[in-house]
């Protein structure tokens, strides 16, 4: 057992550094580099995940004759990609700028939501001892094998008499806890933080809460950034839950891309640029966080 | 019937009532997003309301039609909501009766298909039977949405009457007449049967690349529409045995031995990209064509020049879909919406409405309407849609009648033409397979 | 990610415990506020998640169990009770077993390819790179493209006549695949859907694995003349082996719930004229919204699905947990087998045995989710 005393503070960052020098990467860096081949096998595999994404463009600045006529209408976009995007931006069945607003509010919130509450929960189970832990958990894991597909009546109801049919809560509420979030909290953190911290910021005289708070959420914070991640692409691409509750007045994108269907005609070029137009926020996101993230999910890296 | 739906819906109040404390005692902070639609109580008088008319593709209501309802009714703001497509639209409708009917638009729009499942329960939906408005619409129209108690479930929009529309430059290649009367002759004039269309079939084809029509499924869907109970027995309600059901087995013959044998069918499933493409590869001459069709060859075949109507079908005249607006039982302001509805289905809106959109009237007087009457499609070389959709709607004698296992078994024998036209099966076991999932119905 | 790591002891010291080891350092109320605090807070942090799920995610359950044992049109609501009638009627459909065959055959197309990509692709970035967030931003693109879009996108790429990929197979002078029309084909087209979208995602956690692997390992494989293929198959992979059978599990689950791809590959939805790729959500789905409307039977089959991914994932349990175990030993085992022994010695006398180790790990189960992305 731990004798030494420390703050609650210095446990957090002892977390992380014991975390840090567990896995032992930093001098990996004096490796040496790959060959060719490396970034030959990379290149392609970058390519094939690309080219859908980079599909919708060629397709977004063709027309819907060609389109019918070529697999590949064109292989270099050009500037009438432009005109999709401008009847997207104008049109008056399609909200986009509030589906935008939606999307991001929704994706935020649940992000932040499933977050928190999953290493709650997570650390909970992970390292605390309550009666029927086992039990509880072994229930949240088999619930996610369940088609829900049918649950959506139900919850339809639920929603309905809530009086939250077309509002925003009723695609938020649902989503802001996941069975999934709590399991890989409750792995990673099982694995991630030592008894030792915790013990140390106890024996301090740090309660519960602070010990989760200064102990265990700095631990947690690479497994939760990659959860976060998660449920933020999982919203904002999600499409048959808020095509039930929502309405076309007040939208989130999928919907939108959706609405540029119509029953017997399919403007391809059209809804190409909308696809395009939908992924578009997520890629400008990943630019911009995406070292972090992708520096955060590394640094999560647990031990198989 | 009605004591179980009010038993459940007992149950759930109770069930959501324990689950709303909950939510409650989370104290989630509310979102963002727009509340629509509070308009609960009575309607009576001049109480400011608002109703909601939810509908799909395009039913061409637009902003200004609609405002046209708040002048005449200053206390009514109407709102659309409008699905990209029929089968969101569905899902919708059914999630939202199947939750007790809990945000509904005031009118729900249908289409005729969804029908048969939909009066099974007629009161999900209000009577909207009205001696005012008798002879507004086509007789078969109506008698469409009318459960056998007499009860009228929607009032008519659209309909579907279908012509044939052919391509001309490729009539013309394979040495066949052009001028759409003439090919209306050609297939038979007046007294059209499938025999004359699919033996014009066989003569263009020996002298073409392309072929007669895109699959055998919307072709044996004309044939079928033309038997007045093609699966149930009208009077009881009762589906027949598939297995001795000869009508339908030789119309299952009949549309094979053309699509396949004689070589006439493209095999290329509607609505498949491949289909889609197939407008500008010169899949195919010609095509069953209900006025909604029309406009979805224009832009399918965007730039393919020789598209044209001719007023003339095999076996007599035939509907192909259409809609119908509802208004929901459960609605705040039936009464009110029920006034919209039958507005928004007068001669004189759906006039406007096919100006619009296209979409052709069911309503007599507008179909006489100069509007209608005038209108030419110049996709289809300035073809008068108006009068030929007009003539055909009026060669139809009635509504086939389609119980609730209709499209359950209707299903079963499509899958199974498909199975032969597009996947090249045996024919006689692919029937097989359609008594094999008529079997599994549990009928 | 450590998951289904071998049953680790419940934790027997976490703070002052009644009978815990060490002896109260404060008295009086402080001291029962204490004990109230280490009794109550477990309950408390627990509780967000399961008050939020019951809501959203039990009560639908019970919900569709309850229904499943009555006769229950969707539109016309709460019928007979007809005890496990739906499920014996479910059990008797030739469709319901052929979408049982479909799905597993799609699963299979997906899961291995998936799994064995990923692993590659994750070997090949966990080198000293240049740029290398760049590459590993590059595999995850596809994960943030909606399944919506994949679906419409795929659909133009594997049309039969006319589409890109049978145009492609056309130059090499490999006859054009009826992608709707051949069974397996039909399936091999599904499963690259799924593949596109999940293989950098699942690469990515195989990198974040293989990143801790410790380099001292390496560098002993080295001395002892190892290769980097025979490094990556006497180090890596039995190093990385929890995060391989999380992601095995993670795509099974996923893989036994396919819809979205289904719906979309053509324009009906049900898996083409002979069913021929129809999954069983997919005929749950068509049981309950399609023409027959019978929320009683979808409701059933739901379960009876369920019951199936459970024995899949206790199946899928066991084996790994024999291959866990009967692996070599690695020195993060021993240490976390240390680390237990210590565990146990120090609860000696405390009472009861380790906690059941959890059932196999599926995927977030929001009822209000695309099904794609519940893995």
């Amino acid at each position: 057992m731990s004798s030494v005393a420390v703050t609650a503070q210095t446990a957090g960052k002892r977390a992380a550094r014991a975390a840090a020098k567990r896995r032992g990467r930093g001098t990996r860096s004096a490796q040496r580099r790959p060959g060719r081949l490396t970034y030959i096998l990379l290149g392609t595999v970058l390519l094939i995940s690309m080219f859908p994404l980079y599909f919708t463009l060629l397709l977004g600045s063709s027309d819907p004759v060609t389109i019918a006529q070529e697999a590949v209408p064109q292989w270099l976009p050009d500037a009438s990609l432009f005109q999709q995007f401008a009847t997207v931006f104008e049109s008056d069945r399609i909200n986009f700028w509030k589906a935008l607003t939606n999307s991001v509010i929704i994706a935020v919130v649940t992000a932040a939501s499933v977050v928190l509450f999953s290493t709650l929960a997570g650390y909970s189970f992970a390292k605390l001892r309550f009666r029927g832990r086992g039990p509880l958990l072994v229930f949240v894991i088999a619930t996610m094998a369940v088609p829900t597909q049918l649950g959506v009546i139900p919850l339809y109801i639920l929603m309905s008499d809530l009086d939250w049919i077309g509002k925003l809560q009723a695609v938020i509420v649902p989503g802001l806890v996941t069975a999934f979030g709590v399991f890989w909290m409750t792995q990673y953190l099982s694995e991630a933080l030592p008894y030792e911290l915790i013990e140390a910021a106890r024996v301090d005289g740090a309660s519960m809460i602070r010990t989760f708070w200064s102990v265990a959420l700095p631990a947690a914070r690479p497994a939760a950034a990659m959860l976060g991640l998660f449920t933020f692409v999982q919203q904002w691409t999600n499409y048959f839950w808020p095509s039930i509750v929502l309405n076309s007045e007040n939208p989130t994108l999928p919907l939108v891309v959706k609405s540029l269907q119509a029953n017997f005609f399919v403007d391809y070029s059209l809804v190409m640029g909308g696809i395009f137009l939908v992924t578009l926020p997520l890629l400008v996101i990943f630019v911009f966080v995406g070292r972090q993230l992708v520096a955060g999910i590394m640094a999560g890296a647990v031990k198989g | 019937m009605l004591d179980s739906t009010r038993r459940t819906r007992r149950t759930r109040r109770a069930v959501a009532a324990t689950a709303g404390v909950t939510t409650l005692a989370l104290t989630l902070a509310a979102c963002g997003g727009d509340s629509e639609g509070a308009d609960d109580g009575a309607t009576s008088g001049d109480e400011e309301i608002t109703l909601t008319v939810a509908t799909f593709n395009q039913f061409g209501y637009t902003d200004e039609l609609l405002a046209a309802y708040t002048e005449e009714h200053p206390n009514v703001t109407v709102k659309q909501v409008t699905a990209a497509k029929s089968e969101d639209a569905r899902n919708n409708l059914t999630t939202k009766l199947a939750a007790g009917g809990e945000g509904l638009a005031d009118i729900e729009a249908i289409e005729v298909d969804w029908l048969p499942e939909l009066m099974e329960f007629p009161d999900l939906f209000e009577d909207l039977a009205d001696p005012e408005l008798e002879g507004r619409w086509l007789d078969w129209k109506v008698q469409q949405a009318s459960t056998p108690d007499g009860k009228l479930l929607g009032y008519g929009t659209d309909i579907g009457p279908s012509a044939i529309c052919y391509r001309a430059d490729l009539f013309k290649k394979a040495g066949l007449p052009t001028d759409r009367e003439k090919v209306a002759e050609l297939l038979g004039g007046e007294d059209a049967t499938w025999d004359d269309y699919f033996a014009a079939g066989k003569k263009f084809v020996a002298k073409s690349d392309a072929a007669w029509f895109d699959s055998a499924t919307p072709t044996y869907q004309g044939m079928v529409n033309q038997l007045p109970a093609a699966y149930e027995d009208p009077e009881t309600g009762e589906p027949k045995d598939l297995e001795s059901n000869t009508e339908i087995r030789d119309l299952y013959d009949q549309v094979l031995a053309a699509s396949v044998d004689d070589e006439l069918s493209a095999g290329l499933k509607q609505w498949e990209e491949d289909w889609t493409a197939g407008f500008q590869n010169n899949a195919w001459a010609t095509m069953i064509c209900p006025p909604w069709m029309t406009a979805s060859i224009e832009q399918n075949a965007g730039g393919v020049e020789g598209w044209d109507v001719a007023d003339v079908f095999p076996g007599g005249g035939v509907n192909w879909g259409g809609s119908f607006l509802t208004v929901p039982a459960s609605g705040p302001n039936t009464e009110a919406a029920k006034e919209l509805a039958a507005w928004l289905t007068s001669p004189e809106i759906q006039t406007k409405a096919y100006e619009n959109a296209n979409t052709f009237p069911s309503q007599v007087e507008a179909q006489a309407s100069e509007a209608v009457q005038t209108s030419v499609n110049d996709f289809f070389n300035d073809a008068p849609v108006g009068p030929i959709f007009s003539a055909r709607a009026e060669a139809i004698e009635g509504a086939p009648y389609k119980g609730k296992n209709y499209f359950a078994i209707h299903q079963g024998v499509q899958d199974a033409l498909e199975r032969v036209d597009i996947g090249g099966d045996d024919p006689e076991e692919s029937w097989k397979g359609a008594l094999d999932t008529y079997a599994s119905l549990g009928l | 990610m450590a998951v289904l790591s071998p049953t680790q002891p419940t934790h027997r010291r976490g703070g002052r415990g009644a009978s815990g080891p060490r002896p109260p350092r404060r008295v009086g109320f402080s001291q029962r506020l204490g004990r109230w605090d280490v009794k109550l807070s477990p309950y408390l942090y627990i509780s967000p998640f399961f008050l939020l799920f019951a809501l959203t995610g039990l009560f639908p359950l019970g919900y569709t169990a309850f229904v499943s044992l009555h006769e229950w049109n969707l539109l016309g609501g709460q019928g007979e009770f007809v005890g496990l009638e739906n499920f014996s009627a479910v059990l008797a459909q030739p469709v319901f077993w052929k979408s049982l065959v479909n799905t597993f055959s799609i699963f299979v197309f997906s899961s291995i390819p998936q799994v064995l990509l990923a692993i590659t692709i994750a070997a090949l970035l966990d080198q000293n790179l240049r740029a290398a967030t760049f590459w590993r931003m590059g595999v995850l693109i596809p994960y943030v493209v909606a399944p919506v879009a994949v679906s419409m996108i795929f659909g133009r790429l594997f049309a039969d006549q006319y589409g890109l990929i049978n145009e492609l197979l056309g130059i090499v002078g490999i006859d054009p695949v009826g992608w709707h029309s051949d069974r397996i084909a039909s399936h091999v087209a599904i499963a690259s859907m799924v593949n596109f979208r999940w293989t950098g995602y699942n690469a990515l956690i195989f990198l974040a694995a293989m990143q801790a692997v410790p380099r001292e390992l390496y560098e002993a494989a080295v001395i002892d003349g190892a290769g980097r293929v025979r490094q990556f198959f006497s180090v890596t992979v039995p190093q990385i082996r929890a995060t391989i059978i999380f992601i095995v599990i993670t795509s099974t689950i996923g893989g036994l719930q396919i819809f979205d791809e289904v719906r979309m590959f053509d324009s009906t939805g049900l898996g083409g004229a002979n069913r021929d790729w129809m999954t069983t959500v997919v005929y749950l789905y068509d049981v309950a919204w399609g023409n027959q409307k019978d929320f009683g039977r979808a409701a059933a089959v739901a379960w009876l699905l369920f019951l199936l991914i459970v024995l899949i994932g206790m199946v899928n349990f066991l084996i790994t947990r024999r291959i866990s175990t009967s692996g070599p030993k690695a020195p993060a085992v021993s240490r976390r087998h240390t680390r237990r022994l210590l565990a146990q010695a120090r609860a000696a006398g405390g009472a009861g045995t380790a906690p059941p180790t959890p059932a196999p790990a599926p995927a977030p189960t929001d009822p209000t989710t695309d099904r794609e992305d519940r893995r």
